[in-house]
Formats: structure tokens, sequence, C-alpha cells
């Protein structure tokens, strides 16, 4: 099928503004975004940017704007889509550094302001292994382990386009891994950061990070069960 | 790009579903409501301020553009408060129903309720418009 692709080109060296190059190719159905992309490199314009690495929906680097939603360009058929043209964009609300690559910095601090790693000062267990933990005390957290920061849910987010000091999405998913989690003693101090103005209180519930989560993660959900922690003092 | 510009930007062209529009029409109905109210709040104040002007003020509310604006006000009042009741227990009592399909199927519910309750309201209020500004249905 012949598709005719847009693909938002900036070039801070030497464009004043941003701009459209399209680019009318034969492919298969079957491909996926991310392969019309690697055609476009190969075959027109060896310049265009954009991050690429596993190519599997795994690494979660090639997460941008596709006729207009977020997707991961490795995840999205040409058939899915529905349309013979593709608009191809970098994700909403963070700055374009070149193409369709953004920079990911106010992201990953975000994401660092919240503590996602496991803290637990306490002496081992007797047998000096591991932290056992029951089927159910982990299933409490087994959907928000599935994240991959590729950040589609944050820069779908409203708020965080009017504010990228908002923690979003993506940090208040890694932040409910680790306070649900029963092995973690640093669940008061993470609520401490989430309650505040740019905490979980800054989410209108629009449910764009649901929607747009490649991992089918119930960002939402999360997000409530961290309100209703903080509201409750309770982990249940 | 400016927040201002990134912001309208996503709320003009992400292509959200359900939950988005639920957003968007829950802001519009949110700032017409405010609108009114800051409108209310000066116009009442008048009563105590410029008495003469309150009941020129009375009069430019019975205009029929007025009119219609209030059959619009109703509606921003409803969705915003049905919309706000559905947001409140899914986010308060049930998190987990924040699922796709449920959330997608609550907006709908809760825009149905809406219409229910204003579609009624406005007709009244139309009615009322062509009666004494336009002499209709005996008025």
């Amino acid at each position: 099928m012949e598709i005719k692709l847009r693909v938002f080109r900036f070039n801070p060296e030497k464009d004043a503004k941003p701009h459209f190059d399209t680019f009318i190719m034969d492919v298969d159905p079957n491909d996926r975004v991310l392969d019309l992309l690697e055609y476009v490199k190969a075959d027109f314009d060896s310049t265009l940017a954009l991050r690429r690495s596993c190519a599997h929906g795994v690494c979660g680097s090639d997460a941008m704007r596709i006729n207009g939603r977020n997707y991961l360009a490795c995840k999205v058929l040409v058939k899915n889509l529905k349309s013979d043209t593709i608009t191809v964009e970098p994700l909403l609300g963070l700055r374009v550094i070149k193409d369709l690559i953004v920079d990911m910095g106010p992201f990953f601090e975000n994401f660092r302001s919240v503590l996602p790693y496991l803290i637990n000062d306490d002496p081992l267990p007797a047998d000096g292994r591991e932290r056992l933990q029951s089927p159910e005390q982990r299933e409490r957290f087994e959907d928000t382990t599935k994240c991959i920061l590729c950040a589609a849910c944050t820069t779908s987010c409203p708020s965080f386009w009017a504010d990228e000091r908002y923690v979003g999405p993506a940090a208040i998913v890694n932040a409910h891994r680790f306070i649900f989690d029963s092995r973690d003693t640093a669940a008061a101090k993470r609520l401490e950061i989430l309650n505040q103005q740019i905490g979980v209180w800054r989410c209108r519930t629009a449910f764009n990070c649901t929607e747009a989560c490649p991992r089918d993660i119930h960002i939402t959900t999360a997000i409530a069960e961290v309100k209703k922690a903080i509201n409750t003092g309770k982990l249940d | 790009m400016s927040y201002m510009k990134t912001t309208l930007t996503g709320y003009a062209a992400y292509r959200g579903r359900e939950g988005h529009w639920a957003f968007l029409l829950h802001r519009i109905t949110g700032l017409g409501v405010v609108l009114f109210l800051a409108i209310h709040i000066v116009d009442t104040s008048f009563v105590y301020f410029a008495p003469q002007l309150y009941v020129d003020v009375i009069n430019v509310y019975r205009s029929t553009i007025f009119g219609l604006g209030e059959i619009a006000l109703v509606f921003c009042l409803f969705f915003h408060g049905v919309n706000g009741l559905r947001i409140a227990y899914l986010d308060l009592f049930a998190p987990k129903d924040w699922t796709i399909d449920k959330t997608r199927r609550s907006m709908l519910v809760a825009l149905g309720i809406s219409l229910v309750l204003w579609v009624p309201s406005a007709g009244w209020m139309l009615f009322n418009l062509l009666r004494h500004n336009y002499g209709l249905f005996g008025g």
C-alpha cells in the first residue's frame, strides 16, 4: 500500500522553526512505523534523527506522537492506524533537540525525585539471604513493575504540558512500585514527596496516560491508590 | 515552545479518547461557571454600590443573548457537577475501576445524565425566553 509519511523536522543549527517533510512510499500493511522511519533514513534522508534501540517494545526509546497520539513506533503497525497519511512528531512537553529526539532530562529528573529504588536499612534476615515476600504481597505492585520509562504517559498528560515540574504519571507509577512493596521502608517519605501541588494532586484524571501506555499499566488506578494512601495513611 | 503554547497545542491536537474529551469539557464548563459567577458577584454588588445600574443590569439579563447564555450555563453546571461526581467516585472509592473500558463508558454515562437533566431545563428556559422576549405561546 502507498503511504504518505509526514515527519516533523527541526535542526536547531539550521532551522529557524520546525517544518514537516513528506515521503511517499510503498509499504507492507504489517510494517511498523519504526520500519517506515528506517526506510526514510536508508532511502530518502539519512540525517533524520530519532531514538531507537531494541525495536521490540522493551527499551522504550522510540516513544513519539503518531497521528496525534503517543505510541512506541516499534509497536504500531501501519494497518492499525487506518490511514494513508501518517504524521510523526516528537513527544509533546519536552524540548526538541533534533527532529524526533527530545530532551528527556526533566522527565528523568522527576523520576529520580520519587526515590525509585528499594530502601531498606534493616539488618538482613537471619539466613543472610533474601527478604521473603508472599505472592499476595508481590501481586500488590506487580502492575507498576512493568514501566519501561518511555515517557509516553507523562508527555500525554495535560498537567505536564502546563508545567514540567509536575512529577507526572511515570514517576508516580515508579513510586507506587516501591510504596506498596512490603520489603521497602521509605513509603512515608515517598508519600510526603508526592503530597504536594506538583505531586499526585496535579493529576486531573484526563486518562491519556493509561490510554498511551504501551505496557497496559493501569496508571490512573496507581495514581488514585497513591492519593488514597496519602489521605488515609494506610498502604492496603 | 512556551508552556501556554504546548498546553493549547495538546488540548487541541492530542488525539485522546473519552477521558481527554471529558477533561476538556470539564475545563470549558468550569470556566463557564466561573465566568458567570464573576459577572453575578459584580452585578449583585450594584444593589449596594449603584442601585440604578442594577436595574439596567437586570434588563441586560433579560435580553435574548443572555437568555441563551444562561441555557448554556445550565449545561455547564450539570456536566461539571455530574462529571465531578464521576471523578470523585472513581478516585476516592473505586480506583480499580479506572480501566480503559469503564472510563470510556463512565464518561459517556456522565454526558448522558447531564443531557437528560439539561434538555428539559433548556426547553423550559427557551419556552420562557420566547414567551417573554418574542410574545410567543401567549406571552
